[in-house]
């Protein structure tokens, strides 16, 4: 299996600019996902990759073969051999389940006895052997994704290509999919590229992510890096949820940090390898604001401050307030119950990233505090 | 993450002997410019003659001759031109003025209202638009005349009378309504059912009685609809042939199509028809400009909108039994009597209100129609090009069609408005222009000796009718079915071939029976084309209306109108066709 290698992918659809110079490697046998809201470019990317829409600029290459290159390359979809999964399945209805299948083994002309083989083999791996015979509208939804995937699978391909694939099933279907798609990916081994919106499902079937927004790649990472040490603000905020108030840096020697954070007494030495001073953005996870119990006024640890909760919610396995740190609204989150009315929190300098402000974006506008 | 706990592909999946799919000899880009360059050619290529043979001093078939504007000059100083276009607007403008009033009318108490009957109605109104053209005229001309059976019988034995002279303008325009009627009503129809009932019930709720919401509110949200129409109506009555042949001729009332017919038959003054001609596609191509412009030209494709469970009915008290006697008075006289007109004719040796008709019951006009070769060649050769042709034109719609909205090819935008252009030509001058172009280009005249001719012209003035059923059906089908051929490895001919074109051929079938009734029935454009080897029923029985009403042309009707109602419900039946506007 070949890996992927896409080079200042650059795609403008009339005033809007669809992909901003995209450079990415996808490793050979890993399920790479590209994640970002609707209308970041993953989707082009996808597309681009498939051959489907033709970029204005950049490169493509499946390991050493060229299959996009402006000006020169332009392969037809037809002949980049991709196995893709479409959003709506596109499961052809007028085709029985083995006759979808069985199609790209047909257009390569595959003798019929081991075509024939190769569609059993591939159903019974998407464990619908029993339907072979099934038209698509007698299949449920979940059925009709395995038949798609079924499909993509077939010729075998050298790049598997997935555009929210389990966006039309329901909850728990979904989660069951996607374990599913993990343990049959690692099975087949193909390179796979896998596009959502939805930061769960980023994280939980991924090898690699990269983080898109408004055509630009802005991260690039295993799960674990993407959640516990995002790149920016963007990233922070997209992925999880996160908590950004203003702060100051008011001393930095490479290691650590000394900040002054809005409606926070005592300033907070954290982890910090920049040695620029001023106004920034820190972000913490709700999980890991720290609720003082123990009630009463006991002895008070280090960085604690007390805020009135605004609004609590329970979620079946967790509880969540809303409390107001200087001003900004601030998520905690716990698996017990606290104290209502008050709430005296810390904040983990350890679990405190810190974003200077970046003059050529204007992203941060959507993170500025609410009053 | 490093790659090395990856896992190879395992034993059980050995790699299968893959061959990539062959790359063609004529690559799929190559080819669209082919069939675009083809279709062009012929959709619209076939204009330029037309307008080559106004400017020019000779016929196109003759060697010689040169630039000139004498044929312009003869036209535009010719009065009898002039008096033809007066009569063609005066008569595009009564027609057009009637049938709002009663398509808007009927479209308004028919869908919205508790009119008794209203299917029975509206059914009846219908009726028209699937007929033959002639059919309904050789009807009118045979009860509602001033001899006419029908005139004759009121005078004879009531005090009433038919107020209307059929052999003036006024006249034909009564005629001309009863098919525009319907086409207004369509259009009017579709729009109302779309609307949203709540904004009517805003209405209400604000203090509206229901009769004021629906008059203040609905009928402003259809005036969309009523343009369009009006400018619809108006632009194919000024093109109109058969009716002006049939009624107006005898009566030296000339508008602008029979004068062209006129001087192209009788007098052979080709490049005098040519000019006129160019005028005559200018102006109805500019009022279907200005129609595109001011409605767009979506509607068309709209097959069924709105959803009819949600359309409020209004309650018109005692007051609707008096409306549907209204509605169905106008169905009697402008439908029913002339229907009942054409089998009368063709079952009775005489039709006159002084003898019983069952008296002279007789077949004697149908033996007489499949003893003379020239109906019988002209049954034939029009059931021919219908199936053949209708055929061939379905398979050139849809591949032309996947090709318009399918494909990544540069000029598919063209080639959508390529298949909507035959709409914007006057049917004479679609004849006309394939009269020119074969004369050009098939200087041995084999082309116009056989039926391919006449097909042809036939084919390209019906494409937009069959492009406009089979269209919505495509839209229907999402683009990643194709991109899924694609990337599993099919050529683009094969995605459309294995897929798309598998999944459309209910439309297509649907395309197909539009398309057989349309070239079954049509008639102008073979007026140039016609070679005595060519007959074709549609122009036949137009020849022969024009000259006499007699039971032979009415027989030829119930001929024509059978087959075409046959076919038109077997397609219901089976495909769903629906008539359209």
């Amino acid at each position: 299996m070949p890996s992927l290698q896409l080079n200042k992918l650059t795609k403008q659809f009339a005033e809007h600019t669809a992909l901003h110079e995209v450079s990415l490697t996808v490793r050979d046998g890993e399920i790479f996902t590209l994640l970002g809201p609707s209308g970041c470019g993953k989707s082009t990317t996808l597309w681009s990759i498939a051959g489907l829409h033709r970029p204005d600029s950049g490169s493509i290459a499946f390991g050493d073969r060229v299959v996009f290159d402006h000006g020169h390359v332009n392969i037809e979809p037809e002949h980049r051999n991709c196995g893709v999964v479409f959003q709506s399945y596109a499961i052809w209805p007028h085709l029985s389940v083995a006759a979808n299948v069985g199609y790209p083994l047909k257009l390569r002309k595959t003798p019929k006895a081991e075509r024939d083989r190769r569609v059993r083999e591939v159903l019974e791996l998407v464990e619908l052997g029993r339907h072979a015979d099934r038209y698509p509208h007698e299949l449920s939804g979940g059925q009709q994704q395995r038949v798609a995937l079924a499909r993509a699978l077939a010729h075998p391909p050298d790049l598997l290509l997935l555009d929210e694939p389990f966006s039309n099933l329901d909850a728990k279907l979904r989660d069951r999919s996607r374990q599913w798609l993990k343990t049959l990916q690692s099975q087949v081994g193909v390179t796979t590229v896998f596009v959502t919106h939805d930061q769960d499902e980023a994280l939980s079937v991924s090898d690699r992510v990269a983080v898109m927004d408004q055509g630009k790649v802005r991260q690039v990472g295993t799960p674990t890096e993407i959640y516990e040490h995002p790149a920016d603000l963007f990233v922070a905020d997209f992925v999880g949820t996160a908590n950004i108030l203003a702060a100051t840096v008011v001393e930095a020697d490479g290691a650590h940090a000394v900040l002054r954070v809005d409606g926070v007494g005592e300033p907070l030495k954290v982890p910090h390898t920049d040695r620029r001073l001023g106004p920034v953005r820190i972000c913490i996870r709700p999980e890991n604001i720290e609720i003082q119990r123990g009630g009463g006024d006991v002895r008070r640890p280090h960085h604690t401050l007390t805020a009135k909760v605004d609004n609590q919610a329970y979620l079946g396995d967790h509880y969540r307030y809303t409390i107001r740190i200087g001003g900004t609204p601030v998520i905690v989150t716990t698996t017990r119950p606290a104290a209502t009315g008050e709430l005296t929190v810390s904040l983990p300098p350890d679990d405190i990233r810190v974003f200077h402000e970046e003059a050529d974006s204007n992203e941060e506008n959507h993170h500025a505090p609410v009053h | 993450m490093s790659t090395a706990q990856l896992r190879p592909p395992p034993a059980h999946t050995p790699p299968s002997p893959v061959k990539r799919p062959r790359r063609r000899w004529l690559s799929t880009n190559a080819s669209h410019y082919i069939l675009w360059a083809l279709a062009l050619l012929v959709i619209v290529g076939s204009v330029i003659p037309v307008v080559a043979a106004a400017v020019w001093s000779t016929p196109l078939y003759e060697s010689g001759g040169h630039l000139t504007w004498d044929n312009f000059d003869a036209l535009l100083t010719d009065r009898d031109w002039w008096t033809a276009v007066t009569n063609s607007i005066l008569f595009a403008a009564l027609n057009t003025a009637g049938s709002l009033l009663v398509g808007v009318t009927c479209a308004l108490f028919l869908t919205r209202t508790d009119v008794p009957g209203r299917r029975v109605l509206t059914t009846f109104l219908l009726v028209p638009i699937a007929l033959p053209g002639l059919v309904l005229i050789i009807g009118w001309a045979a009860m509602w005349t001033p001899a006419g059976f029908a005139s004759s019988w009121l005078e004879a034995n009531t005090v009433l009378s038919m107020p209307v002279d059929l052999y003036s303008i006024p006249g034909m325009a009564m005629v001309a309504m009863s098919v525009a009627s319907p086409t207004v009503f369509l259009l009017c129809r579709g729009t109302l059912l779309s609307i949203d009932p709540s904004l009517e019930d805003a209405a209400r709720t604000s203090g509206a009685s229901p009769l004021r919401s629906l008059l203040s509110v609905s009928l402003p949200l259809m005036r969309p609809a009523i343009t369009n129409a009006a400018l619809l109506v108006f632009a194919l009555s000024m093109e109109v042939l058969g009716l002006p042949l049939i009624l107006g001729f005898s009566n030296k009332i000339s508008l602008i199509s029979t004068y062209l017919y006129d001087h192209w038959v009788n007098e052979s003054q080709q490049g005098l028809v040519s000019a006129g001609a160019v005028f005559l596609l200018i102006t109805v191509s500019a009022l279907l400009v200005l129609r595109n412009r001011l409605v767009g030209d979506t509607a068309r494709f709209t097959t069924t909108t709105g959803k009819p469970t949600g359309v409020r009915v209004l309650k018109l008290g005692p007051a609707r039994w008096f409306t549907a006697a209204a509605i169905a008075f106008f169905l009697l006289v402008f439908v029913a009597v002339p229907l009942a007109g054409v089998f009368l004719a063709a079952f009775t040796s005489i039709l006159s209100p002084f003898i019983s008709p069952w008296s002279v019951l007789t077949f004697s006009n149908f033996s007489a129609v499949f003893e003379n070769p020239l109906y019988t060649d002209s049954i034939v050769n029009s059931l021919l090009i219908a199936t053949v042709g209708g055929a061939l034109t379905t398979l050139a719609i849809a591949v032309l069609s996947v090709i318009a909205h399918r494909s990544r090819f540069r000029f598919r935008g063209s080639l959508q408005q390529g298949m909507l252009w035959p709409r914007m030509m006057p049917a004479l001058v679609t004849g006309m222009a394939f009269f020119w172009s074969f004369a050009l280009l098939d200087r041995s005249g084999a082309i116009r000796a056989s039926l391919w001719g006449i097909g042809i012209a036939f084919a390209v003035r019906s494409l937009a009718l069959g492009y406009s059923a089979f269209y919505p059906a495509l839209a229907g089908i999402g683009a990643d079915l194709d991109n899924a051929a694609r990337t599993s490895g099919a050529t683009w001919w094969t995605a459309m071939r294995t897929v798309v074109l598998r999944l459309v051929a209910p439309a297509m079938g649907a395309s197909f029976v539009l398309l057989f009734v349309a070239m079954l029935n049509d008639a102008e454009p073979a007026v140039f084309l016609v070679t005595d080897e060519t007959p074709v029923l549609g122009l036949t029985m137009l020849q022969l209306a024009a000259t006499s009403i007699g039971g032979t042309v009415a027989a030829l009707g119930v001929i024509q109108m059978v087959i075409t109602l046959v076919v038109l419900g077997a397609g219901r039946a089976l495909l769903g066709v629906r008539p359209r506007a």
